[in-house]
């Protein structure tokens, strides 16, 4: 044990620091800790430069050292942000060296804090979409890479011309059910207000790209929640209505066809228009049936819900 | 409690074949979580340490639903819970981290279970009002947020780990409840779920974290129902072998532990009937190492405590026979809510 405690004991840069060990309370058989010798050495010393709020370059080093070894221990994280500040250290690098951290420990929460006060102080996005991009080369639904995403979107005003709505285009064509891309996207073109929905053209755009979507994979639901959002949001004189989507779901999904329906989404979508007309209630019926028979079973409650809320088939339909 | 995972995987009697003979280990996964607190020598033993708080709260939990309330000593869980206790009233993940809202919770959460109040006020002066002052110290009282430290990020989580706290503590009211529940309706997107935070993709995790607030402050009217519950229903897998399991986005895999954060969800909006339940009893009980005890986010893979209180917790709601029952918005046994709350 004391051969291998030498990194820090043995240096002449730390032989001013008296180590503290770890204290667990009073006897706490649940939480006694047994570390590798390596780790119990360097946190021994992180206790005692954070008792002195020590903020040195040697103190900076130790925590990378702490956080290489264990990148999610949030304690280490923060005392490590606040010597980069207390230090004025370049951070550029601190970047540099967090983008290694990052594509090593891809759910870790604490790197992305980090990365968000650091870029932050650094007033500058430069270089931050193509990191992302290396990012999603190895999981493109992160949820803290594309929640980090949308800060930087509003942060730094990527609205619109800055490449955003391209590197997500790009992203589906790779993978056209990515729901983290379909959201982003949705982020981008109505994100920054209401008046976004009133905007003729944007949503002309929209509904086409959805429906593109769909003919490529006709089962991927996000470009079918994308087309409900627009007509739930739109309004003014880019309103969309129920009704008009109903030749496009009947491409997929026709009650004359029963059996060849190549969507579950789209038969969802025409009970609902159906639903809207008293006069076609019985279809309506006659789609939710199929789907609780045939096309999606296992949610056959919630089926017979839809059903009953029809008008005319045993049930009152509720306000919208 | 350790966080090791392992040494067991899920699924190692192979369960998919014969589906109707499944059924739960209740002895071996207590004797598992039992036993996670003699493996200190791993590795992974302190890797996870940033999570122990967590960790005791959920074995005790799932002990509890287990029906097996007394197998973790008291005093020794108490004793630990307050060593993790700051000067300022949060609580850290083990001794010497900061405090933070997602220990805090834990933290009130594992002493209500043990009917501790009593001892919080014995062993700190003003222990409680301590601790409903940190918890409020995170708010912002412009857009009513709560933060995760004093340093912090805004995650619709630590809005659901402080009225989750709060309410508890009997201590709700010290906060801006309706500010809170403003901030929650912002992050509702289009397709009825919600995110982290406003404009966030929606997420069976943050889904149950709001849930969990708007049932507290009984604001679940702000809730297009019919919609979130369509939405939450959708996750569940209909083919493939994953079948009867929930995942938590679109085209993700399925995952033990949304057997919890959407079924928790569908129980809250009273639609859980909106699943097929024996389907997903299966999954989860395909999950089990039948051996050594444990769940595991899906067969095949190793078992942890996490996975298994979520899995335990899932077939508790399910109205599994011989489980105690859980409680949907604080994932606690339904039988202590109910004495605090009175509810």
């Amino acid at each position: 044990m004391l051969e291998k405690m030498a990194k820090y004991s043995n240096a002449e840069e730390w032989a001013d620091i008296v180590p503290i060990p770890q204290d667990d309370g009073p006897g706490q058989p649940l939480a006694a800790i047994a570390y590798s010798d390596d780790y119990v050495e360097a946190m021994s010393y992180l206790r005692a430069v954070m008792a002195n709020n020590e903020m040195s370059e040697r103190a900076l080093h130790l925590t990378e050292d702490i956080i290489r070894m264990n990148p999610a221990h949030y304690t280490v994280w923060l005392y490590r942000s606040r010597i980069l500040f207390a230090t004025s250290s370049s951070l550029p690098a601190e970047i540099t060296w967090l983008n290694t951290i990052a594509l090593k420990y891809q759910k870790n929460y604490q790197i992305w804090h980090h990365r968000h006060t650091i870029v932050d102080a650094l007033n500058s996005c430069t270089g931050e979409q193509d990191f992302l991009s290396q990012m999603f080369e190895l999981d493109m639904k992160n949820y803290h890479v594309w929640s980090y995403r949308q800060w930087l979107v509003k942060r730094f005003d990527l609205w619109e011309g800055k490449g955003e709505l391209e590197a997500v285009e790009s992203i589906l064509e790779r993978d056209v059910r990515n729901n983290s891309a379909w959201n982003h996207r949705w982020y981008l073109v109505f994100g920054r207000g209401e008046s976004c929905f009133e905007d003729k053209e944007r949503v002309r755009r929209e509904v086409d790209y959805a429906k593109e979507a769909i003919h490529l994979a006709p089962q991927n639901q996000s470009p079918w929640n994308y087309i409900r959002g627009l007509i739930r949001q739109t309004k003014g004189p880019a309103a969309l209505s129920l009704a008009s989507f109903k030749q496009f779901a009947s491409e997929f999904a026709s009650l004359d066809d029963p059996d060849n329906v190549t969507s579950s989404h789209a038969l969802d979508l025409l009970a609902e228009i159906l639903a809207e007309r008293e006069g076609d209630a019985a279809d309506a019926a006659k789609a939710l049936d199929l789907l609780a028979k045939k096309y999606d079973p296992i949610r056959e409650n919630y089926w017979k819900y839809r059903k009953s809320l029809l008008v005319g088939q045993g049930g009152v339909k509720a306000a919208a | 409690m350790a966080l090791v995972s392992g040494p067991g995987r899920g699924g190692s009697g192979g369960g998919h074949t014969l589906p109707e003979e499944l059924h739960l280990y209740i002895d071996k996964h207590v004797h598992y979580i039992q036993t996670l607190d003699t493996r200190k020598d791993e590795y992974e033993y302190w890797l996870t340490e940033h999570l122990r708080l967590n960790g005791l709260y959920w074995g005790l939990t799932a002990l509890h639903l287990l029906g097996r309330p007394d197998v973790l000593k008291r005093e020794e869980v108490l004793d630990f819970v307050f060593s993790c206790m700051h000067e300022d009233g949060g609580f850290g993940a083990a001794p010497g981290h900061d405090a933070h809202m997602l220990y805090t919770a834990s933290a009130v959460q594992i002493l209500a279970t043990l009917d501790a109040f009593g001892d919080l006020e014995t062993r700190v002066c003003g222990g409680r009002m301590r601790i409903g002052q940190f918890i409020a110290s995170l708010q912002d009282r412009k857009t009513g947020t709560i933060h995760g430290d004093k340093y912090g990020e805004p995650d619709t989580r630590f809005i659901a780990c402080a009225f989750m706290a709060l309410s508890l503590l009997c201590l709700l009211p010290i906060i801006n409840v309706p500010l809170s529940i403003r901030y929650i309706q912002s992050c509702a997107n289009p397709d009825g779920g919600y995110g982290s935070s406003p404009g966030a993709e929606s997420h069976s995790g943050q889904i149950f974290a709001c849930l969990s607030a708007l049932s507290i402050a009984n604001a679940l009217r702000t809730v297009n129902t019919d919609r979130l519950a369509g939405w939450l229903s959708e996750r569940q897998i209909t083919s493939g072998p994953g079948v009867g399991g929930l995942n938590g986005r679109p085209e993700k895999k399925e995952d033990v532990c949304y057997s919890w954060w959407v079924l928790s969800s569908l129980a809250m909006l009273s639609r859980r009937h909106w699943v097929d339940g024996e389907a997903l009893k299966r999954f989860i009980l395909s999950c089990q190492d039948e051996v050594n005890g444990g769940i595991s986010d899906r067969p095949g893979d190793m078992v942890d405590v996490f996975h298994t209180v979520f899995g335990v917790a899932g077939l508790s709601l399910l109205g599994y026979e011989g489980l105690e029952e859980v409680d949907p918005v604080y994932c606690m046994p339904r039988s202590i809510t109910r004495r605090i709350l009175g509810k």
